[in-house]
């Protein structure tokens, strides 16, 4: 898939401005970005469901203009937005939805019995898809695109309402037919699914792609040394997390509920590790581990988005 | 199969309600029993064209098959409206579909359903119709003519009901009150000829009149020649209203 220059606008605002990329075939392309930044509307165009304001796309060796249906023959879709068949139970949705990509019958059982194994379905396979909860339906919904044949597939958001389980075994789900040929363009607010999955990762924030690169490059661009994780005595300490929160050289503090370690968001590990201990005597808490933390993917990500929305900010000022 | 046939398959699968159509088919039947045979003492038979004369119940058992029409075009809006408020409406659209297939899908399920609903409430209706019916090839292909286009009509005025409207609620209410009105000035409960001016003039332009008319000149062998006008007329209407239904389809925002 070749993109170049799509853009979407609405009213006078683009949502998409003038993105461009290459996804290759075979390739997990992951597709990430805060809530509203053109995630939704790019996927839209590229499956033709939205016309493009401008620019235009390669899909599949199809112009995305002028060769819509072609397109769609050969891709599938999860969107983000819950879509099921009202009237039906699971199996006969699936088997309804084999019909109209015109599966045949034979293959459509097949294929039937082996996304419900897949997706650990079999509990719920009689019972009618409007009666199912949030994380079922959309396991139906995912397995749905796969009693159909396609090159290229889109998921937005497709592990939302998922619990671990079942979206670890989707994901190794997604690697497996990936390792067969199939090509994945992928958009989750999971930046762990993004590293598990993503052979390359497009950072998009207002429309606008900022990075494109592997999550290892990624991280070690944007998030090399700059998270520390430290773990009081005490537990926790409100005074020294709101006095360390105000340093100039503190982007985020964080502290995770389970294990009560703060992770520390910085540019300058060097200088906030002796912060935090001077802090500590002050507050009279003891420090009892301390390290500078491996990068994360989110760092990473936190990280170019800041950038991008702080360099917006000085051209608006100049 | 045919693309047509699959996306048809669906719409009659996913989206009919059996408890609704069951209604539907309940509906009709009580305006030719009840209503019918209790107003019959009282209207005195009464000629309807070509000197055909036929008593009140007959007349509207034929109407109340007509009504059927209606009610079958009623499902082709809450079909769109369930695939637009489920999530199927971009995900078919997403798929190796246009839209013209999609909505003419729906209209063609909405004529099974009509047209399918009008043959079994005819059949119901059998031991009040049957005796007056007098079969010809041209009476058969005139009714076939009126439920065909009558369907078409009401399935493409739901649709744009169903496109204009923001909420399923909303649609429903105006859905049944719209097809109250064009029920109540149409000739399926009295002849449009002998109501209030201001009915008469409403009836020329409600289709369902020149549906009910057309099925009862076929079915009583009544063929007078405003039929084949009113029939001209009828089809423009229904094509006038698949236009409008095909212009906001195309505006759905996605």
């Amino acid at each position: 898939m070749g993109v170049n220059q799509l853009s979407r606008l609405y009213g006078d605002k683009p949502a998409v401005d003038r993105v461009s990329f290459d996804v290759e075939r075979s390739e997990v392309f992951g597709f990430l970005g805060p809530n509203g930044a053109g995630k939704t509307t790019t996927i839209k165009m590229l499956t033709t469901l939205l016309q493009p304001s401008s620019g235009g796309a390669n899909v599949l060796g199809f112009d995305l203009k002028t060769e819509g249906r072609k397109i769609r023959e050969r891709i599938g879709v999860v969107q983000q937005q819950d879509s099921f068949d009202q009237g039906l139970n699971v199996e006969t949705s699936l088997d309804i939805y084999g019909l109209i990509w015109n599966v045949p019958r034979t293959e459509r059982k097949t294929r039937i019995e082996e996304v419900i194994a897949r997706f650990g379905m079999e509990e719920f396979r009689k019972m009618p898809t409007v009666d199912l909860s949030a994380g079922q339906r959309r396991r139906v919904q995912v397995a749905r695109e796969f009693i159909h044949d396609m090159d290229l597939l889109f998921l937005d958001e497709p592990t939302v309402g998922l619990d671990p389980i079942v979206r670890r075994a989707l994901l190794d789900y997604l690697k497996e037919r990936v390792h067969n040929g199939l090509t994945i363009f992928f958009t989750t607010h999971i930046l762990e699914e993004a590293e598990y999955l993503c052979d390359r990762i497009a950072v998009i924030n207002q429309g606008r792609i900022v990075q494109i690169d592997t999550p290892e490059n990624l991280k070690r661009r944007f998030g090399s040394a700059r998270a520390v994780e430290f773990k009081l005595l005490q537990g926790s300490s409100e005074a020294l997390a709101s006095a360390l929160s105000s340093s100039a050289d503190v982007t985020r503090l964080v502290q995770d509920s389970g294990t009560g370690a703060y992770r520390v968001t910085t540019t300058r590990p060097e200088s906030v590790i002796p912060e935090i201990y001077r802090l500590a005597e002050q507050h009279a808490v003891t420090v009892s581990s301390i390290y500078i933390a491996e990068t994360t993917l989110e760092d990473a990500f936190i990280h170019m988005v800041t950038d991008d929305e702080n360099g917006r900010e000085t051209e608006r000022e100049a | 199969m045919n693309i047509y046939l699959r996306l048809v398959y669906r719409n009659l699968r996913a989206n009919l309600d059996r408890a609704s159509l069951f209604f539907e088919l309940i509906f009709p039947l009580f305006f030719i029993f009840v209503q019918g045979f209790g107003l019959n003492g009282i209207v005195p038979p009464f000629e309807i064209g070509n000197g055909r004369v036929i008593s009140y119940s007959l007349f509207l058992a034929a109407g109340a098959v007509t009504l059927t029409v209606i009610n079958g075009g009623t499902n082709a809006g809450t079909q769109l409206w369930f695939d637009r408020k489920n999530g199927m409406f971009e995900q078919i659209l997403m798929g190796p579909f246009t839209r013209a297939q999609y909505i003419l899908s729906i209209i063609f399920a909405t004529l099974i359903i009509g047209v399918a609903g009008s043959l079994l409430v005819f059949l119901f209706a059998f031991p009040v119709l049957g005796a007056s019916f007098n079969p010809s090839l041209p009476g058969v292909l005139t009714i076939a003519a009126a439920l065909f286009l009558g369907t078409v009509f009401f399935g493409a005025f739901a649709i744009a009901l169903s496109v204009a409207l923001k909420s399923s609620e909303t649609f429903q209410i105006v859905s049944t009150f719209a097809f109250f009105i064009f029920l109540f000035t149409s000739s399926v409960f009295f002849p449009a000829t002998s109501a209030p001016s201001a009915i008469q003039v409403a009836s020329l332009a409600n289709p369902l009149t020149y549906t009910t008319d057309i099925f009862r000149a076929g079915l009583f062998d009544a063929m007078t020649p405003t039929v084949s006008l009113e029939l001209g007329i009828l089809a423009l209407e229904a094509v006038v209203m698949f236009a409008i239904a095909v212009i906001a389809f195309h505006r759905i925002r996605v």
